[in-house]
């Protein structure tokens, strides 16, 4: 009691140090906080788009498709694999793909496109191409001969003219004034409602090698805000996929599984690795289907771990120069503590205390505040558009312009617990060096 | 009588760059229970390090030093922290009082490391402040008392435990005259109601002429030993 009584008032003596050092720990803990679940935002955001535009938390392909991506090799017997995969509880969804290259081909252009024949009904859930259509609509499982394009390639294609745009633009421009919307965004609305019903032609090999070509009319455009995306994926239904590549009903390129929790990613895959034939089908997480978004993340995660370090570095550089400081000037005090017989042993707890004390103020207020400022936006999303005037993506991969931070206990212990720990340890040197002052010396040179 | 304090051929160097100060030469010193002692000579003659040698705080170059039956200089660090804590007590000149406790608090503050109970902590905290003079100032913290006051909580401070022996180095040196002889008069009071044993380091010449005994120091050797009265200076 004695103890905690001297630690909690001697913190307190030099109060402007105290408040410093709690300020300093506060703000360094508060962007620590904002920027690993901002970093872990785009991650899981990104993760997220990729997994439910393409081929899911797990896949299953061809065990040669990896290696040489090519349409021939399918995969089949679907239905039975889909109805015991989404038996499993984790599973949310699982979704067929057929992919492809082809060559898009209209009266304005030719651009070599990824084609990617999907499941509209299934797609609706959640895939980002369905959130992101700005003109027209998305597919539906009856569609036939119909396509959805990005805005870059309705653009490269020229299915919705320039001055078409402009002429329609025109005729509301007093509404635009009065809406003081840029008279350039309405134009390229309106080309992009002009390209919805326009047809385009795409032109690929078969199954068998034979050029074929489809004849397909534009339902919809979507814009991901990535160019790598919006200006060279499309998609088709999956039968009218099956169709131009010559594949049999019932038979895809990839079949994918979406898991409600992407924490149980690795139970399902080894669950589903259980239900099936390897030596037919593979099963692979998507860090193997997409290696570079998966290397990305490692690479960048690392590169944002080293200045998370170096912030907590500089959080405990700053405990430390205030512990040790306070040890020093206090020494004469001690020296006279330890006359008196306080045990050595008592002073080290009367810091390590002191240590304990900080260290909760600091931590608790660091992450009420980091928690205060992420909340918001982990509910609400932070809007970084403005950032990016060529939309949001990485390695090709389209992250949505509104990120939500990654809020969870998990975050505020790990973070609040290393400085925590961090603090505890660099206490040990003043508390070594306050139980070794030599008393007499200190006692005389003071008189 | 019986012996508080024995030291026996105590000698005490210090290096100081190249120099070897020597700090005590072959001091030979008894101080009995119950004594009022006072060790004066002039500066730099010792009379700090004599002090430090009793109690531990310093180790002594060779020699050998007794407190309380006890010998000092065989003894290691948490046996003198133990000796220090139970059977002595210090005055300091600096009053050196523990600057975030309250006068109550610095007072009871070797009493609490004992784990004496807390009631009769606080029964003999505030006799002791009564006696001393500082009743209804239990609260105040160091800074908030006068040189003297704070002085006056060192030695409630120091007799609180009861020790077997006080020691005080130079205790009237950093207040006025008239306080200076109020606390004189504080210590004699309880050496002579407590019997406790008191020894001081002192410039103050009233504080040799009441002590019991006074002890000259010179060039680190006792120049001479007996009662004041006796003594020429």
């Amino acid at each position: 009691m004695q103890i905690i009584k001297l630690a909690w008032r001697s913190i307190w003596r030099n109060r402007r140090r105290t408040i410093i050092t709690i300020v300093s720990m506060v703000l360094g803990l508060v962007i620590a906080f904002f920027f690993i679940a901002f970093g872990e935002g785009v991650y899981s955001g990104m993760t997220d788009n990729a997994v439910r535009m393409l081929g899911g938390h797990v896949t299953l392909e061809h065990p040669d498709y990896q290696e040489a991506p090519a349409v021939d090799l399918t995969i089949g017997g679907l239905a039975g694999m889909r109805r015991r995969i989404e038996e499993l509880p984790e599973v949310e969804r699982t979704k067929v793909l057929v992919l492809g290259q082809g060559v898009a081909k209209s009266g304005g252009g030719v651009v070599g496109v990824a084609v990617v024949g999907v499941e509209p009904s299934e797609e609706r859930g959640s895939s980002p191409m369905y959130q992101k259509i700005i003109a027209g609509d998305y597919l539906e499982d009856a569609d036939k001969r119909k396509v959805i394009i990005g805005s870059e390639l309705a653009k490269q294609l020229k299915l919705g003219k320039q001055k078409d745009a402009i002429k329609v633009a025109e005729k509301i421009r007093p509404w635009i004034e009065y809406s003081k919307i840029p008279f350039e965004k309405i134009v390229v609305e309106a080309r992009m409602r002009l390209a919805v019903g326009k047809k385009m032609v795409i032109a690929t090999t078969n199954v068998h090698g034979d050029m074929v070509e489809e004849l397909l009319r534009v339902k919809g455009v979507f814009c991901v805000g990535a160019v790598e995306i919006d200006g060279y994926m499309i998609q088709i239904p999956v039968d009218t996929a099956r169709r131009i590549y010559g594949m049999q009903p019932g038979e895809a390129t990839q079949l994918g599984v979406v898991v409600r929790d992407p924490d149980t990613q690795g139970q399902v895959l080894a669950r589903v690795r259980q239900m099936i034939d390897r030596e037919k089908i593979s099963v692979l997480p998507w860090e193997e289907v997409m290696p570079d978004l998966a290397a990305y993340i490692e690479v960048d995660g690392g590169s944002n771990f080293v200045f998370q370090g170096v912030l907590i570095f500089l959080i405990m550089f700053v405990i430390f120069n205030t512990l040790l400081m306070s040890v020093l000037e206090r020494r004469r005090e001690f020296a006279v503590l330890l006359a008196l017989g306080t045990p050595a042993g008592k002073l080290r707890l009367q810091i390590l205390a002191e240590s304990v004390f900080i260290a909760l103020i600091g931590c608790t207020l660091g992450l009420l505040g980091g928690w205060g400022v992420t909340y918001p936006l982990a509910k609400g999303g932070l809007d970084i558009s403005a950032m990016y005037e060529e939309g949001v993506s990485i390695s090709g991969y389209a992250i949505d312009p509104v990120v939500y931070p990654w809020l969870s206990w998990e975050l505020a212990a790990w973070l609040g617990g290393l400085v925590f720990v961090a603090t505890m340890i660099l206490s040990l040197y003043p508390m070594r060096k306050a139980a070794q002052i030599e008393v007499a010396d200190l006692l005389r040179g003071g008189q | 009588m019986e012996a508080i304090v024995q030291l026996e051929g105590v000698t005490k160097d210090y290096g100081q760059g190249n120099v070897t100060v020597h700090a005590l030469r072959g001091v030979n010193l008894t101080i009995q229970k119950g004594d009022l002692a006072a060790v004066a000579g002039p500066s730099g003659s010792g009379k700090t390090t004599l002090l430090n040698v009793i109690s531990g705080l310093d180790t002594p170059s060779g020699g050998k030093v007794w407190v309380d039956g006890k010998e000092v200089t065989r003894m290691s660090r948490s046996r003198l922290s133990k000796l220090r804590l139970n059977r002595i007590g210090f005055v300091f000149q600096a009053y050196n009082l523990i600057p975030v406790l309250t006068a109550y608090e610095n007072a009871e503050y070797v009493l609490m490391l004992q784990g004496v109970p807390a009631k009769q902590r606080r029964e003999k905290v505030m006799g002791l402040l009564r006696q001393v003079g500082l009743e209804g100032m239990e609260k105040r913290f160091p800074r908030e008392l006068s040189g003297g006051q704070q002085q006056r909580v060192a030695i409630a401070r120091a007799i609180a435990a009861q020790p077997a022996l006080v020691l005080a180095d130079e205790p009237t040196a950093n207040v006025d005259s008239k306080t200076a002889a109020a606390l004189l008069d504080l210590m004699v009071r309880l050496n002579e109601e407590q019997q406790a044993t008191f020894l001081f380091s002192t410039h103050d010449q009233n504080v040799m002429k009441r002590s019991k005994r006074l002890i000259l120091l010179k060039d680190g050797m006792i120049d001479q030993n007996g009662k004041p009265e006796n003594i020429e200076h």
